[in-house]
């Protein structure tokens, strides 16, 4: 078949325009809304004959060049903000490391794969459902008022937790006071998340920017890529050096295409509205959620399915 | 009186040792020789599969099967089930000594059959090979490993009969086989049985290497002996190669 390239840690042979194509759309979402986009990555590549720990991990490879080129773009553009990034990768870390021992401690006793995907039904149905109607109100309501501001008001249970923390501080990026625990510990949350689900986290990381920590969309996507782009360093050399999964071929080709998408995602970013952008991620989180749920409902074709991976 | 009697027992020693061998050595004419060309499978940066021809000659009137056999591994595998009304991986399976490849052609398409009673080639004895090894799959389960296996067109009965032209007192049996993109690298076995009265008169087997080379073989070695640095190298190819696109896109105006 012409095209055809054989990735030797893959083991097998691709096509070249698929690869780059899958690369391409996957960046393009990447750059529009400061996700990884792992959650689509790895299952598409699962299809194109990858086998699925080779999958997530050069797909995390390739996550670093598409959040490195969305980074830079949006830092620029002045969207990063750095303190707030560093609070939530030093949560995230943390959360990460206690994620992964808590899925050894789920393996142990036989029931990690009935959380993983449960977790993503619930976590993916959560987020999408909220992100999607809130979004619709929000279009909805700015007809009748044009002038009032994007957030939805917070609810006053909520805005007394949170202004009850110890050390506020101002992040001026994000135009938000609020004490460094916050993010802390949000990043930690999305931490045991991800690592639970084998996932960056950026589809949970970006609903808390938004809706918990109360940042404007666009540092959001921003610091969210920023974010990612460290998380995925990190991933990148433990799967590397550990189980040997990294396929650099295949991550260069998605690469390729990943970072020409990124940028023109990064671009339609600055024109579509916040709750234009919020709407569209909902829609393709649940999407991906009830996915998972038919492959979950019916019966699989084949009752073995090889080890590894989720 | 003594020398006479120990004579006897010495000449019918010596009498069925010259049996033995004369059995011996006419087996061996029996016993079917196999070639393979190309005796090496080069894995190149464009590797599509390849094909593989196999030769061989059998005596007139025998049946013959030819089967291409990958290097046996321990395969780790999850057993699905349904759990609350959801399917999901229940529990791991192990399948010991399972070939990364099998194909598997006859002269007689029925000798690989899966219905054949006993049958010594083809999924069924493969089966039969793979429960005897040990591991923890059922036989239901080791059907579902082999329905895997064919799913990935790593396991493969070929329908199409072998075919057989005389040569000289005997006949040569000639086919092709396509080893597809996803073989591993490692020495596989390709093997010639002939049977005779539907008993096995003979196999041969011949070796057959599958090698990576060029770009593929110098990044697996890197991955697989020097991971950290691989893991480290990655990172700084995919960071730069963004960055660099980042940097090109600049002066694209357009925000």
């Amino acid at each position: 078949m012409l095209g055809t390239l054989y990735l030797p840690i893959a083991g097998n042979g691709v096509n070249i325009f698929l690869l780059l194509g899958l690369g391409g759309v996957v960046g393009f979402l990447s750059g529009l809304f400061g996700v990884g986009g792992g959650f689509l990555m790895t299952p598409l590549l699962i299809m194109a004959g990858i086998p699925s720990t080779v999958a997530a991990a050069s797909d995390s490879n390739q996550i670093v060049a598409a959040s490195a080129s969305g980074s830079y773009a949006h830092w620029r553009m002045g969207n990063v903000d750095l303190k707030m990034g560093l609070f939530l990768l030093v949560g995230g870390v943390a959360g990460g490391t206690l994620g992964v021992q808590l899925i050894k401690v789920l393996r142990a006793l036989g029931n990690a794969d009935f959380v993983i995907k449960i977790t993503y039904v619930v976590m993916l149905g959560l987020i999408g459902s909220y992100m999607f109607v809130e979004s619709l109100q929000s279009l909805r309501g700015k007809v009748a008022h044009p002038t009032r501001r994007e957030e939805p008001p917070r609810p006053s249970l909520y805005a007394r937790m949170v202004q009850a923390l110890p050390w506020p501080m101002r992040f001026e990026k994000s135009g938000v006071t609020l004490s460094p625990l916050m993010p802390l510990i949000l990043g930690g949350f999305v931490g045991v998340l991800a690592a639970i689900m084998g996932v960056g986290g950026g589809f949970i990381m970006v609903p808390v920017m938004v809706y918990l920590l109360r940042m404007p969309m666009h540092v959001v996507v921003g610091t969210s890529l920023f974010q990612i782009l460290f998380t995925c360093i990190n991933v990148t050399i433990m799967q590397a050096a550990s189980n040997h999964t990294v396929d650099l071929i295949l991550a260069l080709i998605l690469l390729l295409g990943s970072t020409l998408g990124a940028q023109f995602g990064a671009r339609l970013s600055r024109r579509l509205k916040a709750d234009q952008l919020k709407i569209l991620l909902a829609s393709i989180v649940l999407l991906v959620m009830v996915q998972i749920l038919v492959g979950l409902v019916l019966a699989p074709h084949l009752m073995l399915g090889y080890k590894g991976g989720h | 009186m003594r020398r006479r009697g120990s004579f006897k027992p010495l000449a019918a020693a010596l009498l069925s040792l010259a049996l033995l061998l004369g059995t011996a050595l006419a087996a061996r004419a029996a016993m079917p020789e196999v070639k393979v060309s190309p005796e090496l499978v080069e894995i190149g940066a464009f590797f599509q599969g390849a094909e593989i021809t196999v030769s061989g000659e059998i005596p007139p009137g025998a049946e013959a099967v030819v089967e291409v056999l990958g290097p046996e591994a321990t395969e780790h595998l999850m057993r699905k089930g349904r759990r609350g009304g959801l399917w999901m991986n229940v529990g791991e399976v192990e399948v010991r000594t399972a070939p990364s490849l099998y194909l598997a052609r006859a002269t007689d398409p029925r000798l690989l059959s899966h219905q054949a009673p006993e049958a010594r080639f083809g999924f069924a004895a493969l089966k039969r090979r793979l429960a005897a090894a040990g591991g923890t799959a059922t036989p239901a389960e080791l059907d579902e490993f082999l329905k895997l296996k064919e799913s990935e067109d790593l396991y493969r009965i070929l329908p199409q009969p072998l075919e057989a032209a005389a040569a000289g007192g005997s006949r040569l049996v000639k086919a092709a086989f396509r080893l597809p993109t996803q073989v591993k690298p490692g020495t596989y076995r390709v093997c010639l049985s002939v049977l005779e009265a539907g008993r096995v008169s003979g196999r041969k087997c011949a070796g057959l290497k599958v090698a990576m080379v060029g770009f593929p073989a110098l990044s697996a070695a890197l991955a697989y002996e020097h991971g950290v640095l691989y893991g480290i190298l990655a990172v700084i190819i995919a960071m730069v190669t963004g960055l660099v696109m980042g940097y090109l896109f600049r002066g694209g105006g357009g925000h």
